[in-house]
């Protein structure tokens, strides 16, 4: 995460739970998960309601094959999330 | 409006018409410029953004993951901070994801 801010200015229990899935993975917390909670109102909010709606709501498509498409479109954008 | 619809624009008016440390003017001006970039139909508007940002703009559009520290660190020093460059990326990502699933909705459209 090249934007300092967005990488460490989050309240303290956001830190915490950060800490948490340090210990819980033990690896680095993923640099999407430090946008959507950075500035959760302007960004992370509406997006993860958005995206759970696209990926989990009502469709023809099961979840597994929305997964794959998202994955796919991610390879193509050379994007690791 | 389907629900999938509303929160879209939700989240769209959100990062481009609400509180933010950059002009909305601004966000809408690089939501637009992305977007056209990305295959967005429609009359070319003359461009509001600032030159110092459309280097990092057309490269976010076409190939993000091309993006260094030196990008980020001339923005700083053309005098964007972090909460500026965080929200002006979130309007460029808005934009790009935007014109692709406009496209996409319009080949579907075009073939039903």
């Amino acid at each position: 995460m090249r934007l300092k801010k967005v990488r460490d200015d989050h309240p303290w229990w956001i830190k915490l739970f950060f800490i948490a899935l340090r210990k819980k993975y033990r690896s680095t917390v993923p640099d999407v998960l430090r946008a959507l909670f950075y500035r959760k109102t302007f960004f992370g909010k509406p997006y993860s309601a958005w995206t759970q709606e696209s990926l989990r709501g009502p469709s023809e498509w099961s979840v597994g094959e929305r997964e794959l498409m998202a994955a796919f479109t991610s390879r193509l954008n050379e994007c690791q999330y | 409006m389907s629900r999938h619809d509303e929160l879209f624009q939700r989240l769209r008016n959100n990062v481009l018409e609400g509180p933010g440390h950059t002009d909305s003017a601004l966000r809408q001006a690089v939501e637009q410029r992305v977007a056209r970039a990305s295959g967005r139909r429609g009359p070319a508007k003359p461009s509001e953004v600032p030159e110092v940002l459309r280097g990092y703009l057309d490269k976010l559009a076409q190939h993000a993951y091309k993006i260094t520290e030196d990008d980020i660190e001339a923005l700083h020093r053309a005098g964007y901070s972090d909460d500026a460059i965080f929200e002006l990326s979130i309007a460029a990502a808005i934009g790009a994801g935007a014109a692709r699933l406009e496209r996409g909705l319009a080949a579907l459209r075009s073939s039903a």
